[in-house]
């Protein structure tokens, strides 16, 4: 008995050494969190030496004064290796400061600045509508000053307002081609202006005609192509205060009924991505599948502005979100680091590298000088675009409510909820979805 | 009466080929495919089965210069071995202290360990990241991080093994202790070496569950790629949109995680039926 | 009824115990030599005036260090408990931020510091019955034991504290501490909106839960429901069906005159070797709208539209299900392919002699018998079944959604995938602990009744 309360002791030992281990820990925090945050990065660097000849190297430079993230998307992950490099020799004043590079999808970047600001990259890619969350979440900084003047003046309206909440800018916008169009097969689709002749044709080859139906961003193609309306307001916070919505009309059903009758095609199918689109005769996509697509339809590639669609008797444009990736950068704790990476942002952002980075990946610039260049307009996915982009309108933030629901409206039409109903139901649903979008903003 | 036996073993042959061949399907189809020319056909998804040019380009490219696969490989099998080694020590020495001792708070120790079960494991993810985070054992620190959590809590899966040692008999324990041998000799020179086939089992499950971790892997590494394993790296080429014409290599990777996890299960599965049959049984 | 009784039996002689203690605690002050008195302040003193080094120092650095502990670190944290932090965030003219109070940090480091000055409280009571019982013997003439005596039974009579410390402790840690943290989470506004460092989160009482089960607008009660419903169907089938198709293929394997038996039962293990994020993300593609098997029906001209597998929610439901099959009767069928052969083979014997049928053979002996002795199994497998969420995200994702379901949840969603997208996807971290608390709640009325219906059940508890 005696030694079992002993042996109790000894455990509860053991138990402490935990506790002390996680305090001690942590109680370094507050004092420097700034260190905190570094220490495994540099940890990570020391064992990324060995892995460098085989592996492809995501450190890209090593200092002792702080090591800075990057978070970008898989195509531009080499594109923003070199230029960094660039960037470094020619501000050696900069010197010092570790690099590292890391592959993260546009979405998981932002979520993940969320789950953890502290832990997360200090410059990351994301596309805009994420903007409101990390704003509301803390997970970007704000940006004041020359650098705020310089985003305003280099770049198209579109994207400064892309950059935009509240009446603050917080992200270095970094291209203008986050919109959607048509890439389609010359041998298949003989006339891709209107979407009931490329469905004809699609269903007469057998081949496959691709829209990403459960999304929300896809989706507006249909509902704004009608003439409807729906955008947010948000606060300085990134809280969405307002709702402007007219869903519930003539012309929401209109298009709702269109997207109905789509799905109905034996050769419609749901998806956005050219390389899971296993059976593709047209796909409505963006420019980062330009390649993917010209390797798939091969001396058949061709694109262009989204076609127009029939309802009743009326003829519509397809519309949509134009769209903008932008470059976020973490709110920063010690000053030093915070000038190198806002230098180092408005380098990826500038004219320069926008057109190099339209040059390797075709990825199509904000900045308003490299948008004039000549090579842009020459690009037939871009072209595409820019001919879609006067019906489109410029997309603001919307909650993730809305994402969620458009992705279930989407969902219920193609499990054919909607097949056998009137008008009068399907108003009915609209009425419902329009409810429930404005019930996210309060 | 031979007549209608063979009538019936033949019926049942039939059911057992296509059994297999609907077993064996999906496996044929990832080899297969693994095998398509990138070069000709792209890496996307098609909707034929047999390449049009057979090549190793999707292999090839897995140990090129461009893939940390050979990394990510490394990583999960790191993890694997390490928490199988510590996780079958945890394990054996729970269920020896459950099955042989006797103390106050054993019962109640059962019970609570039964209750914390009933929690489902994805509740805590985001505590336990910050909780690992605070002993910097997140990102670049996320391999040592991920065993620590796997082995912290493996001693609440002693059902299988405690039962195993339940059948031991008491009477070996008590003439040993009669000869003066203590309980930590015991557990070590004759319980363990008993033991064999639970002990093999209770390693084999644990070395197979760091290659399906997916979930909190890819928490804990938090976008540093030097950390993924293999699984969290590869279902972003499948998931997410930026990874054009990852679906070959997709393919691939799973053919190489395969092939070993699947000969060392081949290797061992008389132990692993042992196991899984004594823990059906004694719950 | 009868747990209603040993309830209240348990509270009360938890009462009796304190009750015990606190007079045992008098007793050894009252009695005690000096060197006990002074060990209620000096927490070891006693034990190292009388030369147990080992008990003395043991208990001294367990008390100096939790100390150290509450009143270094911990104190700063759980004096803002109550309203986990008031300072928030701001920018400093240089553009730099200054991060105030972090809400989760201070609930986290809160709880383990009640935990440990819980732990305080027992390492001196460890400590005031160690000199209790050093008193004792002394007076009893007998002599101490050493130091070298305490270590030992470590090894021995005391072994079971020596393996199960490191193991106690990494549950604690690791999933106790969590899981406490989580249910108070549950309490709390912490999502998106309000994300530490930025933003600071607060207690908001039961309004979570209100809102769960809440039927109106904005409750997502009509989808917990549904998510609900489902995620017991699912459980059912996948425990079921899985169980008496396993037993049926083991059966056949089994059947005498089968060659290759080995062979076959390897075919089907492969399932169980090869990673399902492999084979299950795979095989959900395989039934995509434009893949393998449409595909291939199309062509073949069996159908003239592709099947909507996952876009329809009665075909995802059913081919998960069917899926589900394909990973789960090789598991069964081995589990079942060891315990038919326990089964006496002369019970089959006298039971043709009497001209019983093949079917009746098998209601009548082999089905009791494997319920009988597989009834825990099958608790434990619909439990697991509740929470697995491998294959139901791997194939579906949980979709497909519909205007009829919130919170992104779609129609193949189990509780624990809609978990998983609360947390991952939506960084909406009370809804999640709120859904967490909810599986846990149907894991455990399920297990008692279980536990209260099925005798077999509980006398495996008590199997030695």
């Amino acid at each position: 008995m005696k030694r079992k309360i002993f042996a109790l002791a000894t455990a509860a030992i053991l138990a402490l050494s935990a506790f002390v281990g996680c305090g001690g820990g942590s109680s370094e925090q507050p004092s420097g969190s700034q260190g905190g945050e570094n220490k495994p990065a540099q940890e990570g660097e020391g064992g990324e030496g060995s892995g460098e000849t085989e592996a492809p190297a995501i450190t890209v430079l090593e200092g002792d004064k702080g090591q800075i993230v990057i978070w970008v998307a898989e195509a531009v992950t080499d594109f923003t290796k070199e230029k960094v490099l660039a960037f470094f020799d020619a501000n050696p004043d900069y010197k010092g400061y570790g690099v590292t590079i890391e592959t993260i999808g546009e979405g998981d970047a932002a979520t993940n600045m969320i789950t953890d600001v502290e832990g997360g990259a200090d410059i990351f890619g994301f596309a805009q509508d994420q903007l409101a969350r990390l704003v509301a979440a803390g997970g970007v900084s704000p940006i004041m000053g020359d650098d705020a003047a310089w985003i305003t003046a280099q770049n198209d309206a579109g994207a400064v307002g892309a950059a935009t909440v509240g009446d603050t800018i917080y992200a270095y916008p970094m291209t203008s081609d986050n919109g959607y169009f048509l890439y389609y097969d010359k041998s298949v689709v003989k006339d891709p202006s209107t979407l009931e002749g490329i469905i004809a044709d699609c269903e007469a080859a057998g081949k496959g005609f691709y829209f990403e139906m459960n999304s929300g961003w896809y989706q507006t193609a249909f509902f704004f192509g009608t003439g409807c309306e729906l955008t947010y307001d948000t606060d300085n916070d990134g809280n969405v205060v307002a709702c402007h919505v007219d869903y519930a009309s003539d012309k929401g059903v209109a298009a709702l009924k269109k997207l109905v009758e789509l799905h109905k095609s034996s050769m419609f199918n749901n998806g956005s991505s050219v390389s899971n689109a296993a059976n593709c005769a047209a796909i409505i996509s963006g420019t980062w599948d330009s390649e993917a697509a010209q390797k798939l339809f091969g001396e058949n590639y061709a694109t262009a502005k989204l076609p127009t669609f029939t309802v009743g008797d009326v003829s519509y444009q397809m519309s949509g979100f134009g769209g903008f990736k932008l470059l976020g950068i973490k709110p920063q704790t010690d000053a030093g680091k915070l000038a190198v990476v806002k230098a180092l942002a408005k380098y990826l952002t500038g004219t320069e590298i926008q057109l190099a980075r339209f040059e390797a990946v075709g990825w199509g610039p904000s900045n308003l000088e490299a948008q004039a260049n000549d090579a842009i307009a020459k690009n037939p996915a871009l072209a595409a675009l820019a001919e879609q982009l006067v019906f489109t309108i410029p997309q603001g933030q919307y909650p993730q409510g809305y994402w969620d629901q458009a992705k279930a409206l989407g969902d219920s039409i193609l499990a054919g909820d909607f097949d056998a109903v009137d008008d009068a139901k399907l108003l009915e649903v609209l009425t419902d979805f329009q409810n429930k979008c404005i019930s996210f903003a309060k | 009466m031979a007549e209608k036996n063979r009538r019936s073993l033949i019926r049942s042959y039939i059911v057992l080929i296509i059994l297999s061949i609907i077993w064996l399907f999906p496996f044929f189809c990832l080899v297969v495919q693994s095998f398509r020319s990138y070069e000709t056909e792209f890496g996307g998804m098609v909707n034929y089965l047999f390449p049009k040019k057979w090549s190793l380009d999707s292999y090839r490219y897995l140990f090129s210069e461009g893939s940390q696969f050979v990394k990510w490989y490394t990583n999960t099998l790191i993890v694997a071995f390490i928490s199988a080694a510590l996780q079958t020590v945890v394990v054996i020495c729970v269920s020896y202290a459950l099955s042989r001792m006797r103390f106050a708070g054993r019962k109640l120790l059962m019970n609570i360990w039964l209750v914390l079960g009933m929690f489902p494991g994805f509740l805590t993810m985001i505590c336990l990241y910050f909780l690992l985070k605070q002993m910097g054992l997140t990102g670049s620190g996320a391999i040592p991080g991920l065993i620590l959590i796997y082995v912290a809590s493996s001693g609440m899966g002693y059902y299988v093994c405690k039962g195993y040692f339940d059948t031991i008999p008491k009477s070996l324990d008590e003439a040993a202790r009669i000869d003066g041998a203590s309980r930590a000799r015991i557990l070590y020179e004759m319980i363990v070496p008993l033991s064999k086939p639970i002990i093999i089992y209770t390693a084999l499950v644990s070395f197979m569950a760091p290659w399906c971790d997916f979930v909190f892997a890819s928490y804990v590494a938090f976008g540093t790629s030097d950390s993924y394993n293999v699984a969290v790296a590869m279902q972003r080429w499948v998931w997410t949109n930026d990874y054009q014409g990852f679906f070959t290599r997709f393919c691939a990777g799973g053919v190489l995680i395969a092939i070993p996890v699947t000969i060392l299960f081949m290797c061992l599965q008389k132990y692993y039926v042992e196991g899984v049959t004594g823990g059906a049984v004694k719950g | 009824m009868n747990q209603k009784k040993s309830i209240i039996k348990s509270i009360g002689s938890f009462f009796a115990w304190i009750g015990k203690d606190l007079k045992e605690i008098g007793v050894t002050f009252a009695k005690g030599s000096w060197q006990t008195r002074l060990s209620f302040l000096l927490i070891g003193f006693g034990q190292l005036v009388r030369k147990q080094f080992a008990r003395g120092l043991a208990v001294l650095a367990a008390a100096v260090g939790l100390l150290y502990y509450i009143f270094g670190f911990g104190m700063s944290y759980l004096v803002d408990l109550p309203t986990l932090g008031t300072k928030g965030r701001g920018f400093n003219p240089d553009g730099t931020v200054s991060y105030g109070d972090n809400s989760f940090l201070i609930l986290l480091f809160s709880l383990v510091t009640i935990v440990a000055i819980l732990a305080f409280v027992f390492i001196w009571r460890v400590n005031v019955r160690q000199n209790y019982q050093a008193d004792n013997l002394l007076r009893e003439g007998k002599k101490l034991p050493t130091n070298r005596q305490d270590l030992y039974s470590l090894l021995d009579e005391n072994f079971d504290k020596t393996l199960l410390a490191l193991p106690v402790l990494g549950i604690f840690v690791f999933t106790v501490l969590p899981i406490i943290f989580m249910i108070c989470v549950a309490f709390t506004n912490y999502d998106f909106n309000h994300q530490p460092p930025a933003k600071l989160f607060t207690w908001v009482g039961s309004e979570n839960f209100a809102q769960l089960v809440s039927m109106d607008t904005a409750g997502l009660g009509s989808t917990f429901f549904s998510v609900l419903g489902w995620t017991l169907i699912w459980a059912f089938f996948a425990t079921f069906l899985n169980y008496f198709l396993g037993m049926g293929v083991a059966m056949l394997i089994n059947k005498k005159g089968i060659k290759f038996k080995k062979l076959w039962r390897t075919i089907l293990v492969l399932t169980i070797a090869v990673p399902q994020f492999v084979s299950l993300l795979y095989i959900g593609k395989m039934f995509a709208s434009d893949g393998l098997i449409n595909s291939w029906l199309m062509n073949a001209g069996i159908i003239d539209r592709a099947i909507p597998f996952w876009t329809n929610k009665n075909y995802a439901r059913v081919l998960i299900i069917l899926i589900n099959l394909w990973v789960g009767i090789p598991y069964m069928m081995l589990i079942a392919t060891g315990l038919l052969m326990n089964i006496p083979a002369d019970l089959y014997e006298s039971a043709k002699i009497d001209g019983a049928t093949n079917m009746q053979m098998f209601r009548r002996i082999t089905l009791p018998y494997m319920l009988h002795v597989t009834g825990p199994f099958l608790l434990t497998q619909f439990i697991g079944n509740i929470n697995n969420f491998n294959v139901i995200f791997l194939l579906s994702q949980g979709g497909p959604t519909s205007v009829n379901l919130e919170g992104g949840a779609g129609y193949t969603d189990l509780l624990i995938t809609w978990l998983y997208k609360m947390t991952v996807t939506n960084t909406n971290y009370r809804m999640a602990a709120v859904i967490g608390i909810m599986v846990f709640i149907v894991s455990a009325v399920i297990s008692l009744c279980v536990y209260n219906i099925l005798p077999s059940v509980k006398d495996e508890e008590g199997f030695q």
